[in-house]
């Protein structure tokens, strides 16, 4: 679902601290038509320009509150990500990204499903690692953006 | 008199893009479908869910009030992997649906949906709050699984092989067993398809790595079972990335239940979704339309027959095989969803 959408066009920037750019990031919605409890979310697939970025290089920003790693979410079982509310993806870069377009492949991993399934005590032990299609809710394909970088990311600890 | 009504999840393109608030979605059925029925999918209604705030139900309860609307139906869900460190019990499923009917009650919700794959015990741990709060529980029946068992060999792929069938069964035991009103079915009209939805059909030749795996799939379904043409299509594709579930939504050549089927189970059902896909217009006959993947017409006459006088609830599903496309090319849900209630008005005489 929303293939072409997940990603906010003009939202791709690269983060600072302290003056250096520290990584990138970019704003997203949940592929889904319902929201979901933050602990479902099970990270990201990100290639950019040909290189994977793993769920533990990335941060998640939502709610107002600072990004939490993946490991973070797990534990908040009761907080929710609202339906149509934009989120902001961190990835850890040092130097971040260089000016121009770059091209995205995404696929988000929340572990929302229709009840019980005969997988589900593996997924509680082993987790599906995003992109390999399990958890993939109903962003079932890796979706490709070509994204221009914004100049001028916000900074952030 | 059947009765009209649209689940919001029919707009949840334009709620996604902010194009539409939920009091744009109630003014558009109250003004321009002229009807008043309304059902929610609670997890993008409620925003903060499972917490709303009582700003929100005094301003959803105003906004229904403001235009004389009902509140038909609520859609919940069943996340069991919320907790992350174990797999929800049933114990806490049936806590999480009590809470959920909570809420429906005091968005005032005559019913809640629940999954076809909610186990019936949950259901039933439930009921005494349903009674109390007076809020039926509807289960629903939704594709793969049928109103009446009519195949004898489950499949071996796809929906149906982990889908318990016995659904209808079990609900009307429970009522026996309990004599409660508060439970019931939701039957969804996808039960009545019987081919595969152009919209989807193209979109999956637009992603396909072999657009002619999708051309041989929708050809072959009617000559093979489902099993035996899964198993061909990985001969003769071997290296394609098709997965089970878009084979099974084009392999679609008959429905699962019979339209007389629905006349059984009448006196048992809270309310209706109206599943479509696209609404195209009928020729010869500008201003009509119907959909051309599910067969609408027989059990609408049946329900009238056996004076069924809930609610059909729009459901348009079809946006999300069109997400692949442009945004300037993304169908209107607001047109969709218009030209539905033009072909219910029409089937059911209101």
């Amino acid at each position: 679902m929303f293939d072409k959408f997940l990603i906010r066009p003009d939202s791709l920037k690269n983060d600072y601290m302290g003056g250096q750019a520290v990584g990138f990031s970019f704003s997203v919605k949940i592929a889904d038509y319902r929201g979901c409890f933050l602990s479902l979310h099970n990270g990201y697939y990100i290639q950019c320009d040909g290189v994977e970025y793993p769920r533990e290089v990335q941060t998640f920003e939502v709610n107002g509150k600072a990004p939490r790693t993946f490991e973070e979410l797990k534990k908040c079982v009761w907080e929710h990500w609202d339906y149509a509310t934009e989120a902001i993806v961190h990835v850890k870069k040092p130097g971040g990204l260089a000016p121009g377009t770059h091209t995205i492949r995404l696929q988000q991993s929340i572990l929302m499903q229709y009840g019980y399934a005969p997988w589900d005590e593996e997924w509680v032990k082993n987790p599906p690692v995003p992109g390999s299609g399990a958890g993939s809710g109903k962003s079932s394909s890796v979706f490709s953006y070509q994204l221009e970088l914004k100049e001028g990311g916000g900074s952030h600890d | 008199m059947i009765k009209r009504g649209v689940s919001l999840y029919s707009y949840q393109q334009a709620q996604f893009f902010g194009k539409m608030t939920l009091k744009d979605m109630i003014a558009e059925v109250h003004d321009h479908l002229e009807t008043d029925g309304i059902e929610i999918i609670m997890d993008s209604a409620v925003p903060r869910y499972p917490f709303p705030t009582e700003e929100f139900i005094f301003d959803w309860n105003n906004t229904m009030a403001r235009y004389n609307m009902k509140a038909v139906t609520a859609d919940v869900f069943l996340d069991v992997h919320q907790f992350r460190d174990h797999v929800m019990n049933h114990r806490e499923a049936a806590q999480r649906l009590k809470n959920d009917i909570i809420i429906a009650s005091k968005m005032g919700f005559e019913n809640v949906r629940t999954l076809s794959s909610v186990p019936i015990d949950v259901i039933e741990m439930a009921l005494d709050t349903a009674e109390k709060y007076n809020v039926r529980i509807g289960k629903e029946i939704h594709f793969p699984i049928p109103i009446k068992q009519r195949q004898k060999k489950k499949n071996k792929y796809g929906m149906s092989a982990v889908r318990d069938f016995r659904l209808v069964e079990q609900i009307l035991q429970l009522k026996d067993k309990t004599g409660s009103p508060y439970v019931g079915l939701v039957p969804d009209f996808g039960i009545f398809q019987h081919s595969a939805p152009q919209v989807s059909v193209d979109y999956e030749r637009r992603n396909a790595k072999y657009p002619e795996e999708v051309d041989f799939i929708v050809e072959n379904c009617k000559n093979y079972s489902f099993d035996d043409l899964v198993d061909l299509a990985h001969e003769k594709y071997p290296d394609s990335d098709m997965t089970i579930t878009s084979m099974e939504r084009l392999a679609f050549h008959e429905p699962v239940s019979i339209p007389e089927d629905i006349k059984d189970i009448v006196p048992y059902i809270v309310s209706i979704h109206g599943k479509f896909y696209d609404m195209t217009e009928v020729p010869g006959q500008p201003g009509c339309y119907d959909e051309k993947s599910i067969d609408y017409e027989k059990p609408i006459k049946y329900l009238k027959e056996c004076g069924y006088d809930g609610y059909i609830d729009s459901e348009y599903e079809g946006q999300r095989d069109q997400q692949d496309l442009d945004f300037e090319a993304l169908p209107d849900e607001v047109t969709q969803v218009r030209r539905h209630h033009e072909m219910l008005r029409r089937l059911i005489g209101n």
